[in-house]
C-alpha cells in the first residue's frame, strides 16, 4: 500500500522542486508585477495606497510609448527575419556539411554565447562608434566622407542584437534538418527537383518545428533584451524594456514600471501565440 | 525504352577501391540483381547508375548516350530506396504528384497517371493518406509507385525489401516482378539476399571485393557457379578432391571420389590421374538405407519444415552434407547409403 502511492506519486515528487522554484521565483513575482501594475503612484515611497487603471490608460494614452513598443516590437522583427535569412544557410551546412572545419564552424556559431553581455556590446561600441572600427576603416579607404551612424539608432541594435541571437536561430534549425532523413534529398532529386527546390519543397517544410522555435527564441529575447540596447540605444533610441527599467530604478515608479512590463509581456505573448498557429497551420497545409 | 551498358566502371574512394572497373550490358527490359555481401560494391555501383556518386572512371550509357556527366535530377530515373524515403509531409497521391510537378506534367493528366500507378499498386483507396499511416508492406509499394508514375528510363531499387517481414517479402517479390514484367521496365535490383536475386531476375551479377564474380541466368548461377565463393554465397555447397580416371570422347572426364563417379566437362585439358576440387549441392545427393551408393553414417539432422539437413560422415572419415525433403527421416548414428548422379558435379575452375 505505501509502496504503491508512493510508485504512484514518484513522478510528482521528481517535478516538485522544479515546479517551487518556477512557482516562487517566477509566477509570485509575476503575480505580484501584475498586483503593482493596478497600484497608484506613490509620494516617497514605491506605491500608494488604493488601486487604479490610471497607468494602463498613460501607457496607452501616450504616443511616445506606443512608438516606443511599435519600435521595440520592429526591432524584435528584424532580427528575427536577419537571425532566419543569415542561420538558415549556416544551420544547413553544419547539419549535412562533411568538412572537417564543421566543429570550428559549429564553435565559431557559439561564440557569441561564450562572451560576457556586457563586454560582447562595449564591443560593438568600439566597433560601430563614429569614430569606430569600421567608420575609420570605411573612411580610410575613401568609400566614405563622413561616419555612417551605426551607434545610437536602431540600426545598431539590430546589428548587435543579430548577432548575439544567431546561435538561438541556427541550433534549433540544425538539430531540425539533422532529424531529416538524407535519403529524401536523394529520392527528390531521383524525382528531378533541383537544389533549390528541395530546400524550398523538402527542407523548409520538414524543419519547419525547428525554424518555429527559433524565431519564437529570438523574437522574444530581442523584445527582452536590456545591456545591449540601453549601451548602444544611448538616451536616443530606447527599447520598452529600457523604458521599464528606467522606470522601475530611475525614476522610481513602480507602478508605471509594472504596467509597461505587462504591456510588453502580453504584446510579446500575443504576437508567438499568432506566429506559432499560423506556422503550423501552413506547414499542415503543405 | 532503355539499354543500360556499363563500361570499366570504377569508384575509389581515397586509396580503397570500392568497384574495379566493371563491365554490364544490361538489355532493354531486362531485369538484374546485382548480388554480393555487404561491401562488395553493389550499392555503389547503384548509386553510380543513379548519379548520387561520382564516377572515378568508366562509362554508364543509357542507350549509347554516357550519362557520367548527367546530374542525378536529369538521368530520369526511378528510385526505390531501402528506407522507402517518402516524403512525410505529403499525402500518398502529393508523393506521387511530386516527380510529375517537376516534370510540368498538365494537371489532368497528372491526375490520370497518378491514379493508374495507385491502381497498379493497389492503394487507390489511400491517396490522401500520410506515410505514417501506412504499414511497411504500403509504404514499399508507394516508394515504387512514385517510382512508376514519372515512367523513368531504368527503374533503381536499393534492398527494398530489406526492412519487411519473411512472408511480406515473398509477396513483394512476386509483386514487384509482376509490375516489372508488366511495365517492361529496365531494372537494376539490389540485394544480398540470393533467394530475392534467384526468384526475381533474368540475370544476376554475383559481386565480391568490387568485382563482377560471375554474372548469368540464376540457374546458371546456382548450377554452374564459376567460383568457390559464388557457389557458397548463392547455397550450400560440398566441396570434394577427386581424381581423373579417363578423358572421355567427347571433351569431357570421368572422376572417382569418395562418393563415386562424376563425369564433367574438361576445359583445362586435365590427365589421367590429376586430382581435381568439384563442388556438388546437397541437394543433389540421395540418401537411402539400402543403397546403392556408399555407406555412410549420420552426424546429425536438422529438420526446418519442408527439408532435412543431414550432415554425414563417409567410409574415408570426410564429412557431405545433404539436403532432402522430410519424407523419410534419418535419426544420428543411423547408417545409410548415399549417391548422387555423374553429372551434378561441377569443376571449380580456380580449385587447387
Amino acid at each position: 500500500m505505501t509502496t504503491g502511492s508512493s510508485h504512484r506519486h514518484a513522478p510528482l515528487l521528481l517535478i516538485a522542486p522544479a515546479a517551487i522554484l518556477l512557482f516562487v521565483f517566477l509566477v509570485l513575482p509575476y503575480l505580484s508585477i501584475v498586483v503593482m501594475s493596478f497600484r497608484t503612484p506613490g509620494q516617497g515611497s514605491p506605491y500608494g495606497e488604493g488601486y487604479t487603471l490610471a497607468n494602463y490608460a498613460r501607457f496607452f494614452g501616450d504616443s511616445f510609448y506606443l512608438g516606443q513598443i511599435a519600435n521595440t516590437l520592429m526591432i524584435g522583427f528584424i532580427c528575427t527575419l536577419a537571425c532566419l535569412l543569415l542561420g538558415f544557410p549556416v544551420a544547413w551546412q553544419l547539419a549535412r556539411g562533411t568538412s572537417r572545419l564543421r566543429g570550428l564552424a559549429y564553435g565559431v556559431v557559439l561564440s557569441p554565447l561564450l562572451v560576457g553581455i556586457v563586454i560582447r556590446s562595449y564591443g560593438w561600441t568600439i566597433l560601430l562608434g563614429n569614430n569606430g572600427v569600421i567608420n575609420r576603416s570605411l573612411m580610410g579607404l575613401g568609400l566614405i566622407d563622413r561616419p555612417l551612424g551605426l551607434m545610437y539608432n536602431t540600426l545598431g541594435i539590430v546589428i548587435a542584437l543579430t548577432h548575439v541571437f544567431l546561435p538561438f536561430m541556427i541550433l534549433p534549425i540544425m538539430s531540425a534538418i539533422q532529424g531529416i532523413d538524407p535519403s529524401l534529398e536523394s529520392a527528390a532529386r531521383s524525382l528531378g527537383a533541383s537544389r533549390a527546390t528541395i530546400i524550398r519543397r523538402i527542407i523548409l517544410p520538414l524543419s519547419m518545428p525547428g525554424i518555429q522555435a527559433g524565431c519564437i527564441l529570438t523574437f522574444v529575447l530581442s523584445l527582452s533584451a536590456y545591456v545591449t540596447p540601453s549601451l548602444i540605444g544611448g538616451s536616443k533610441v530606447k527599447t520598452m524594456a529600457v523604458s521599464v527599467v528606467d522606470a522601475l530604478v530611475d525614476t522610481f515608479q513602480w507602478p508605471f514600471g509594472s504596467a509597461l512590463a505587462l504591456g510588453l509581456a502580453v504584446t510579446g505573448g500575443v504576437i508567438v501565440v499568432l506566429f506559432s498557429r499560423f506556422t503550423r497551420m501552413t506547414w499542415k497545409a503543405n | 525504352m532503355t539499354e543500360v551498358s556499363i563500361e570499366q566502371l570504377t569508384k575509389d574512394y581515397g586509396t580503397h577501391r570500392a568497384v574495379a572497373g566493371i563491365s554490364v550490358r544490361i538489355r532493354d527490359g531486362e531485369f538484374i540483381s546485382l548480388l554480393g555481401p555487404s561491401g562488395c560494391g553493389k550499392t555503389t555501383t547503384l548509386k553510380m547508375i543513379a548519379g548520387f556518386e561520382d564516377v572515378s572512371s568508366g562509362a554508364i550509357r543509357f542507350d549509347g548516350r554516357d550519362v557520367v556527366n548527367v546530374p542525378a535530377e536529369r538521368r530520369d530515373i526511378g528510385m526505390v530506396f531501402q528506407n522507402y524515403a517518402l516524403f512525410p509531409h505529403m499525402t500518398v497521391a502529393g508523393n506521387l504528384a511530386f516527380g510529375l510537378e517537376m516534370r510540368k506534367v498538365p494537371k489532368v493528366q497528372m491526375q490520370e497517371r497518378i491514379a493508374r500507378v495507385l491502381d497498379m499498386v493497389q492503394l487507390t483507396s489511400h491517396a490522401d493518406r500520410y506515410p505514417r499511416q501506412l504499414s511497411g508492406g504500403q509504404q514499399q509499394r508507394v516508394a515504387l509507385a512514385r517510382a512508376l508514375v514519372i515512367e523513368p528510363k531504368i527503374l533503381l531499387l536499393d534492398e527494398p525489401l530489406a526492412n519487411l517481414d519473411a512472408k511480406l517479402r515473398e509477396e513483394m517479390r512476386v509483386f514487384i516482378r509482376d509490375i516489372q514484367r508488366r511495365v517492361g521496365i529496365t531494372t537494376v535490383y539490389v540485394t544480398h539476399d540470393q533467394a530475392e536475386a534467384m526468384t526475381m531476375s533474368d540475370r544476376v551479377v554475383v559481386m565480391f571485393g568490387g568485382r563482377i564474380a560471375q554474372c548469368g541466368s540464376p540457374s546458371d548461377i546456382y548450377e554452374k557457379p564459376s567460383s568457390i565463393e559464388v557457389a557458397q554465397f548463392v547455397g550450400q555447397v560440398n566441396l570434394m578432391t577427386m581424381v581423373v580416371e579417363e578423358r572421355l570422347a567427347d571433351d569431357r572426364v570421368r572422376l572417382s571420389g569418395p562418393l563415386g563417379e562424376a563425369v564433367v566437362p574438361n576445359p583445362h585439358a586435365l590427365r589421367k590421374g590429376e586430382r581435381v576440387t568439384v563442388a556438388l549441392r546437397p541437394e543433389a545427393i540421395d540418401i537411402s538405407v539400402t543403397g546403392p551408393g556408399q555407406s555412410a553414417t549420420v552426424l546429425s539432422s536438422h529438420y526446418s519444415g519442408s527439408l532435412m539437413d543431414y550432415r554425414l560422415q563417409l567410409a574415408d572419415g570426410s564429412r557431405i552434407d545433404v539436403q532432402t525433403f522430410p519424407r523419410q527421416r534419418f535419426a544420428e548414428g543411423d547408417s545409410v547409403h548415399v549417391h548422387a548422379p555423374a553429372d551434378r558435379y561441377w569443376l571449380l575452375e580456380d580449385a587447387e
